[in-house]
């Protein structure tokens, strides 16, 4: 009598969660970020903002999904996307062939090129083939580190992770250069205020995108994240966001 | 650098950065009042020298203090959750378990040694009258034990509020992830680490106020 | 009322105590006398369980306990049948002399807190402390503080008070004051065990006299038999000595 009854409460629980939960429940989407990376996400006075921010709750507005911004250091955010504490990434991640073996990623939403950037007024760095013997500063746990070993076959270029502040330390000369994507290193130039410039011309053409786990649940999100994207890119949408933060279209 | 040292910068950044001192308090408190739990039962077991539990207390202080906190959060907030779901925790929780944790370890090795601190003969002097060990413990031995732990369990507190500061690496909103996020925007990191330290600064200074009054009067019990 | 029997004592493969076998009547005053180091310390705290004993039975009151198959039930049994009054007085330090003396009614006996108190003020102006009821131990001199120690003792309702060279560590001027209240409590035929070396107290007060040396009791008698008849040697010339100094 005592499981019968037991059995019942469970089934009506279930029933009267499966009827409505999809009735006034939404779904919540983690999205991490760094909140340290101007202008894609950061805060200011306290406001998280930025492109990635704007480009979610876009997605959010489109999908029916709610969308939770956590904010953690870029080098933490892989892990809590493996650990469950996140459900996607939004912080200009590259899509990489490791990656790509790892996650789901959805369609780019950002199309990019590596750049080299220095202190302002040296020109004895103009390419990659300039670097060897130079110390050079990328973001700890960004893709960055990885483009670099792949050309310095050798060895030949002193590569420093920074978690922040990378850009400071270039400034003051304690790194030679900094290797980052074009875009945020315009950026960076222009609102740090920091002796800096761009050395040479971008290489190798990168794209980024959102990371989700291989799971059937959150290949589900990708998915609809994708459409989201896509009817985003198709009205004009997230052109118009690109220039409202970069006066220029990155997304093609 | 041409940058001059923003000074207005600093001030305006205070008040944001105080709204988050509510986290970071959080932290340490809770992270304090289960560590001293915690800390206090390691002590015991260890001072009892309960048969099987000593040695694993042994072994849970000796990794604790053995490794970095820092290690030790990861290992709770990114670690623990691939091996089972089940140990999916919130940043804040996870925080605080690690900082539980880790002084727990510092604090019942310093509890311990207070313990082993009082003299002999006031264990004797309890049970010649009658009393059984736990009592004695409880009523004679930690109270004069409590006394002599005091400050160092008080600079414990205070490192912990220090330590609040590496929860930013978990994604947890305290100060300073905070100093952290608007320094990425503004570029003012001098200012902004400034601002954060000079938080600590007074929040150190006022919980060491504490502590001497604290300790002051502790003297003058007896 | 108390029976040891065959007790011995070692610490790892020193022998300190060697087959010790005496009893103890009720309201009986013995003392313990013989020179340092020959196990009459180490005997009392066996009584006391403060050391455990190697083998042999102690029976105080109605527990019983053998040091080969003892269980800790047993120990925390015989304790609260006898207190101990230390050589160094060990009072607890974060408690005042009135809480100090009302702790074993308080903790091992579980009467409330007022009568407690109650008991151990009465006990505290018995022993000439009623001024002094309030102060922590370190406020307070050797005398009276191990006047608080004797206090203590008698408040924990064993049916022995063992006394542990309570006058050796007094500065002269006090010793009078303690053994005053010692002599009080023989008067009033308190069964006690008194480790000293008091010689006249030993005299004036004991029912019997146990001289022990090497670990083994050499000799007992009355006061007179053994201060002026011993009939083993050693006893009699460690009593001539002995009473030379004082």
């Amino acid at each position: 009598m005592n499981k019968f009854l037991k059995k019942t409460l469970i089934a009506i629980t279930a029933i009267s969660s499966l009827l409505t939960v999809p009735a006034f429940a939404q779904e919540t989407v983690k999205v991490g970020m760094s909140g340290r990376y101007f202008p894609f996400t950061f805060q200011k006075n306290d406001v998280l903002q930025g492109f990635e921010v704007d480009v979610w709750n876009e997605i959010a507005k489109r999908s029916d999904y709610k969308v939770e911004f956590v904010t953690a250091t870029f080098s933490g955010l892989f892990g809590m996307l493996e650990a469950g504490h996140i459900d996607t990434i939004s912080n200009q991640i590259t899509i990489t062939e490791a990656r790509t073996a790892k996650y789901a990623f959805s369609t780019p939403y950002v199309i990019d090129g590596v750049q080299i950037t220095v202190r302002r007024g040296r020109d004895d760095i103009q390419s990659f083939e300039d670097l060897k013997g130079k110390k050079v500063a990328v973001n700890l746990g960004s893709n960055f580190e990885e483009t670099l070993r792949k050309y310095d076959t050798k060895n030949e270029i002193n590569i420093v992770t920074y978690d922040s502040g990378l850009e400071q330390d270039v400034a003051l000369g304690r790194a030679d250069a900094f290797i980052m994507d074009r875009v945020s290193s315009v950026q960076l130039i222009k609102k740090a205020g920091l002796p800096l410039q761009l050395a040479g011309k971008p290489f190798e053409k990168i794209e980024n995108a959102m990371p989700f786990l291989n799971s059937a649940k959150q290949l589900k999100l990708r998915d609809q994240v994708d459409k989201a994207l896509a009817s985003m890119r198709a009205d004009g949408k997230l052109t118009e966001i690109s220039n409202k933060w970069f006066d220029t279209d990155i997304t093609q | 650098m041409q940058n001059s040292f923003d000074f207005q910068y600093v001030f305006e950044l205070l008040p944001t950065l105080f709204r988050y001192l509510g986290v970071t308090m959080e932290m340490a408190l809770w992270g304090f009042v289960f560590a001293l739990i915690l800390a206090l039962g390691l002590a015991l077991v260890r001072v009892f020298k309960i048969p099987v539990i000593q040695h694993l207390a042994a072994l849970f202080i000796s990794f604790f203090r053995g490794t970095p906190l820092l290690v030790q959060l990861f290992l709770l907030y990114y670690g623990l959750p691939q091996i089972s779901p089940l140990f999916l925790m919130d940043a804040f929780t996870a925080a605080v378990l690690g900082l539980t944790l880790h002084f727990a370890a510092y604090m019942a090795e310093s509890i311990r040694a207070a313990i082993l601190g009082i003299d002999k003969s006031q264990m004797e002097a309890c049970l010649s009258i009658g009393m059984t060990r736990l009592q004695a413990m409880k009523r004679v031995i930690l109270p004069q034990a409590s006394r002599v732990a005091t400050p160092s369990l008080m600079n414990y507190f205070i490192d912990m509020i220090k330590s609040t500061s590496l929860a930013f690496t978990l994604g947890v909103a305290e100060i300073m992830a905070k100093a952290q996020m608007e320094a990425s925007s503004s570029f003012k990191f001098f200012e902004s680490f400034l601002a954060v330290a000079v938080i600590y600064w007074i929040i150190v200074l006022f919980f060491t106020r504490i502590q001497h009054l604290l300790e002051y009067k502790l003297n003058e019990a007896y | 009322m108390i029976k040891i029997s065959n007790l011995s004592k070692e610490f790892g493969k020193l022998a300190v105590l060697k087959d010790i076998n005496f009893t103890v009547e009720k309201g009986e005053i013995i003392v313990i006398i013989g020179p340092s180091g020959t196990g009459k310390s180490t005997l009392l705290r066996c009584l006391n369980y403060l050391e455990t004993p190697t083998t042999g039975k102690i029976q105080i009151g109605n527990v019983d306990i053998d040091a080969v198959n003892h269980k800790q039930k047993e120990v925390t049994a015989l304790r609260q049948q006898s207190s101990f009054v230390f050589q160094n007085y060990s009072l607890f330090a974060n408690k005042t002399a009135i809480q100090n003396v009302a702790e074993s009614l308080i903790t091992v006996w579980k009467t409330p807190t007022s009568e407690a108190l109650k008991i151990a003020k009465e006990i505290l102006v018995k022993v000439g402390l009623a001024d002094k009821l309030d102060a922590y131990p370190s406020r307070l001199s050797g005398g009276q503080q191990q006047r608080v120690g004797i206090a203590r003792a008698m408040a924990a309702k064993g049916e022995v008070i063992l006394f542990d060279e309570p006058t050796s560590a007094l500065d002269p001027e006090w010793v009078d004051e303690v053994l005053a209240v010692m002599k009080q409590l023989a008067v009033e035929r308190q069964t006690m065990i008194v480790v000293t070396h008091e010689m006249q107290f030993a005299k004036e007060v004991a029912d019997r006299v146990i001289f022990m040396e090497d670990g083994y009791i050499v000799e007992q008698g009355t006061p007179q038999q053994i201060f002026e008849q011993p009939q083993n040697e050693r006893t009699k010339s460690f009593v001539k000595r002995a009473l030379k100094q004082h």
